[in-house]
């Protein structure tokens, strides 16, 4: 692990060989160990570590030029610097310029596990037989994947400005096929702690799922539907709505924030008093950092309030020109939730599909939010308060905004991971009016 | 190579004259060499770096070791012309990084498993380190082995190998570059009703060594050049927003590819298009018949037949994450995925490919294949590890990793669509269509994780009406089923028309990897596929 002495030490290097007014350094230090299986067995697996010096350099009259280096000696490092400050020399003035910020006050986060740090394959594969025994144990195919990350992340500029950060990442993901390939169940952990991942539960919630969806497939009408989307293909949908919180972007006609005619919707009430999402950097549940992209401190923001929209995204450069503060940017997403579980969901739900996962996410329309994606590993359906019979997947074209807005009933929210945004703490959710845009034969 | 110390200077003139010189004093530099090297050999340098983990996994039982030590060059350069806020003026804001990263990664076969370690620290102790690191993983996960590594068998080769490139893109002043993508955004921002112009220049090179237990010894050199030109334009009274991007094919290649692209003489097109995209009418859904220009079949092509193809998807290796495939190992030489007109290639050999090379990541000298012959599905991409699950008795040279840091797997290679008879032209296929769409472009891309249905935009549409080309329509988007859609194909232009456009982050796998192929085609016509209007 790069030590908060050795990083200051790097930047002061860095800082030492710099001749122009301004110089940032960024440097990130990662040690990761990963399993990946399939068939039932071991395919690839490894162990690294990963390393990498940013420079950024600004001239007096705004000219900036950046350099990334991996090699960390005296001579890669001067080279870097110097690389970084031509490139500014060459530069032309940049008018969304902003100063370099001095000493910030960052919050101490605790997002590192001394335990997950040091883990190695005699920890990490217990859990893979775990998984593959179960699956062997029910005709099944595993797949899957266990990793572990140890990271340390630093920077400091000209102006007195240092941080230093560390933080563990861990997950298991596992997905069950039958041999014939005609079901497919999946389930995910994922947590700063590697102690929260467990091979045995994550194998029983695929197994389940697989082994329900393995008889024959309603194939129903495309169209809208109301559905039950768990936390994971919550937290994709979360994700690319946090995307969308820029002031300059809402403010410029590009956003769903963005008001036909002009202006944004900043303060109105678009979603149901059930919704609050807000960034939480000091949830320990969540691999977050003590700075955003501005280097200013995060800290907790709420961007809707039981349904209103509280603030909008303003980095530095805009705040100044718009006259607000800046706020930290839309990151460690948490969606509130309510008192259910998910079994509280579907026994309140007369007609409906359960849905495991989203797959494949793009966005069609920035001002709707409006994407398209599939269903992936169960779907099912729901028929007065019990899941029945399974169903085919679909190709889906909705909106978060409208999922928001469309959104019942909510549980207590986990932390989650889908397929196309990172970690985030989400509710699954009862939806009305989903729409099913047509039949994925995909299994 | 001769190594230039540079004295510090902040002058312009000085950069330019000691920019490329600037960056000889990296380790990195001394090993692999000037890019213009003309040796045949690899670098006894890497060599010896090469013999110290081979040597040490041979101590520590592995059956097979190779080692990879490569280095990457992205530079960026380029700028955005946005309004300033509540105004009509504009920030033209320039940005310019350059970013190296230089390492190492070591696989070894040892109690019949795979394993892998790397780090940055290119030195013969931390390789030997290294080396034991992924013996140790090797063997403690071979308690979880379903059967044992096999290699199909490669001849061992020493060799060095350089992509083909004319001009060296990193040769080419900084300056020059922000000069060129600043007047180019400038053309199309000019229009006062254009919101904003985005141009930059993307270049990327890999330095790549490898040397295998197996005797091979192989230094390659890849150059490649993205450039890129957009317009968008915003609506606020219609609350809407439109863009437009001059499609100019990424390819391995050096600045020629810049040349090619004619950046500022279709500036004024990409304004002028772009406020035409923002007033077109929506598209009347429904079945129409579809003129696909190479600009937009490439990622159709890719996402159906180019994923769908990949034996490791097929055979379960990526369930848990990219999916299976729906052409199982049994339909293998047996099974029509398109009409008779769709011969398509796998190609890690062909001029300007992305994922062109001389040998893959496990050391195969990298060949042409048909995938499809005549709608016909022959052949899947392979590697060592993989081909004797389907009976071949040799890798199809498809492994790849996108860093010294990542394990090499199976990936894509260009997947190219042959071209029609040299007569048909793309007016042709318009003249054949009474109702029908013209897309240039990609747009938003999503596919099932078997591959059989998908959804694609473009980035410019035009109406075709009784078999002329109209006026741009808006809110496209197609959707299909694999197999229905290149049975749909009754018409491909001719190779005059061909043009090979692509992408450099195609993800897959697990840590997640970026790969960098190329999709060759001409126009081609698609009848009576199923046409949304989107919101």
């Amino acid at each position: 692990m790069l030590s908060e002495q050795q990083a200051r030490n790097l930047i002061d290097k860095v800082i030492s060989f710099s001749r122009l007014p301004e110089c940032q350094v960024d440097v990130y230090w990662t040690e990761d160990v990963f399993i990946r299986f399939a068939n039932n067995g071991i395919t690839t697996s490894g162990y690294r570590i990963t390393q990498e010096v940013s420079i950024r350099s600004a001239t007096g009259d705004k000219r900036e030029g950046s350099s990334v280096v991996t090699e960390l000696t005296d001579e890669a490092l001067k080279l870097g610097a110097e690389q970084a400050e031509q490139l500014a020399a060459i530069s032309r003035p940049n008018p969304e310029y902003m100063p370099a910020l001095g000493p910030q006050k960052y919050l101490p986060l605790r997002n590192f596990d001394s335990f997950t740090g040091s883990a190695r394959g005699d920890v990490m594969i217990p859990h893979v037989k775990a998984v593959i025994e179960s699956a062997r144990q029910n005709q099944l195919t595993a797949a899957g994947f266990i990793q572990r990350s140890a990271n340390a992340a630093a920077v400091g500029n000209k102006a007195g400005l240092f941080g230093y950060h560390t933080y563990t990442e861990s997950s298991l993901t596992n997905t069950m096929r039958t041999a014939g390939g005609t079901s497919s169940g999946w389930a995910s952990q994922t947590s700063v702690s590697l102690k929260d991942v467990n091979g045995e539960t994550a194998a029983r919630i695929s197994v389940e799922k697989c082994l329900r969806g393995a008889g024959t497939r309603k194939k129903l009408d495309p169209g809208k539907y109301t559905v039950i989307l768990e936390p994971a293909g919550v937290s994709d949908l979360i994700g690319y709505l946090g995307w969308s919180f820029s002031a300059r972007a809402a403010e410029q006609g590009q956003s769903f924030l963005s008001k036909q005619g002009g202006g944004t919707h900043l303060g109105e009430k678009m979603f149901p008093e059930s919704i609050t999402l807000r960034s939480d950097p000091l949830n320990a549940r969540l691999g977050a950092s003590p700075w955003g992209p501005s280097l200013l401190p995060n800290q907790p923001i709420a961007w809707i309030e039981k349904g209103v929209v509280k603030n909008l995204y303003y980095d530095r450069f805009w705040a100044g020109k718009a006259g607000k503060q800046p706020t930290p940017a839309p990151s460690d997403l948490v969606l509130e939730g309510q008192d259910n579980t998910l079994e509280d969901l579907i026994r309140s739900t007369e007609k409906g599909l359960l849905i495991t996962r989203l797959w494949y996410i793009r966005t069609l329309q920035p001002q709707t939010l409006q994407l398209t994606g599939l269903t992936r590993d169960g779907v099912f359906l729901v028929e007065n308060g019990k899941v029945t019979d399974p169903v085919t997947n679909y190709r889906w074209n909705e909106s978060p905004v409208r999922v928001l807005q469309n959104t019942k009933k909510l549980t207590q929210p986990v932390r989650a991971q889908g397929a196309e945004a990172g970690a985030s703490i989400v509710p699954a959710m009862v939806v009305a009016d989903f729409n099913l845009a047509s039949v994925s034969d995909a299994v | 190579m001769k190594i230039t110390p540079v004295p510090f200077s902040l002058s312009r003139r000085s950069f330019l004259l000691a920019g490329a010189a600037a960056s000889s004093r990296l380790a990195a530099d001394k090993l692999f060499g000037a890019p213009g090297d003309t040796d045949s050999k690899p670098s006894p340098e890497l060599e010896k770096l090469g013999a110290v983990a081979l040597a040490e996994a041979k101590k520590h039982g592995a059956t097979y070791a190779d080692i990879r030590i490569n280095r990457y060059r992205n530079q960026y350069c380029g700028y955005r012309l946005s309004p300033q806020r509540g105004s009509n003026k504009t920030d033209e804001v320039p940005f310019v990084t350059d970013q190296q990263s230089f390492g190492f990664g070591v696989r070894v076969i040892a109690n019949g498993q795979w394993g892998f370690a790397a780090s940055p620290l290119v030195m013969p102790e931390e390789i030997a380190r290294i080396t034991r690191e992924a013996a140790a993983v090797a063997k403690a996960n071979s308690a979880l082995l379903a059967s044992p590594v096999q290699l199909a068998p490669t001849k061992s080769y020493i060799d060095r190998w350089t992509s083909t490139f004319e001009k060296d893109p990193f040769a080419v002043s900084v300056d020059e570059k922000l000069e060129l993508t600043h007047h180019a955004a400038f053309i199309v921002k000019k229009a006062p009703k254009v919101f904003s112009a985005f141009c930059f220049l993307w270049f990327r090179s890999e330095d790549k060594y490898f040397a295998s237990s197996e005797g091979s010894s192989i230094q390659q050199y890849i150059v490649q050049g993205v450039p890129m030109l957009e317009a968008t334009a915003v609506d606020v009274q219609k609350n809407i927003s439109r863009t437009r991007r001059h499609q100019i094919e990424p390819a391995s290649a050096g600045w020629e590819t810049v040349a090619k692209a004619n950046l500022l003489e279709n500036a004024p097109r990409i304004s002028a298009e772009v406020l035409e995209h923002l007033a077109a009418p929506p598209v009347k859904p429904g079945k129409k018949d579809l003129v696909l220009l190479p600009s937009h079949l490439w990622l159709t092509i890719h996402e159906s037949l180019g994923h769908s193809t990949e034996l490791d998807r097929a055979l379960g290796y990526e369930a848990n994450y990219a999916g299976t495939s729906f052409l199982t190992t049994d339909k293998m030489g047996k099974y029509q995925v398109g009409s008779q007109r769709v011969n398509v290639f796998g190609d890690r050999t062909n001029d300007r490919g992305l994922a062109t090379v001389k040998y893959d990541d496990d050391g195969v000298r990298t060949t042409k294949f048909p995938i499809v012959e005549k709608g016909l599905f022959k052949h899947y991409q392979t590697i060592r590890d993989q081909a004797h699950l389907i009976g071949e008795t040799e890798s199809r040279g498809c492994c790849y990793a996108d860093s010294w840091s990542s394990v090499p797997f199976q990936r894509m290679p260009n997947v190219w669509l042959e071209s029609g008879a040299r007569e048909v032209t793309p007016d042709d296929l318009i003249s054949g269509v009474d109702d029908g769409i013209l897309i240039d472009g990609e747009g938003s891309f999503s596919i099932d994780q078997q591959r059989y249905n998908f959804q694609f935009g473009g980035d410019a549409f035009w109406e075709i009406k009784a078999g002329k080309k109209r006026g741009m329509i808006s809110r496209v988007a197609y959707q299909s089923k694999t197999t229905d859609f290149w049975q749909a194909c009754d018409g491909i232009a001719g190779p005059g028309y061909w043009q090979q456009f692509g992408a450099l982050n195609d993800g897959k796998g697990e840590p997640g990897q970026s790969n960098a192929v190329s999709h060759g085609c001409s126009p081609a016509r698609f009848r009576q596929i199923n046409v949304l209007l989107t919101d």
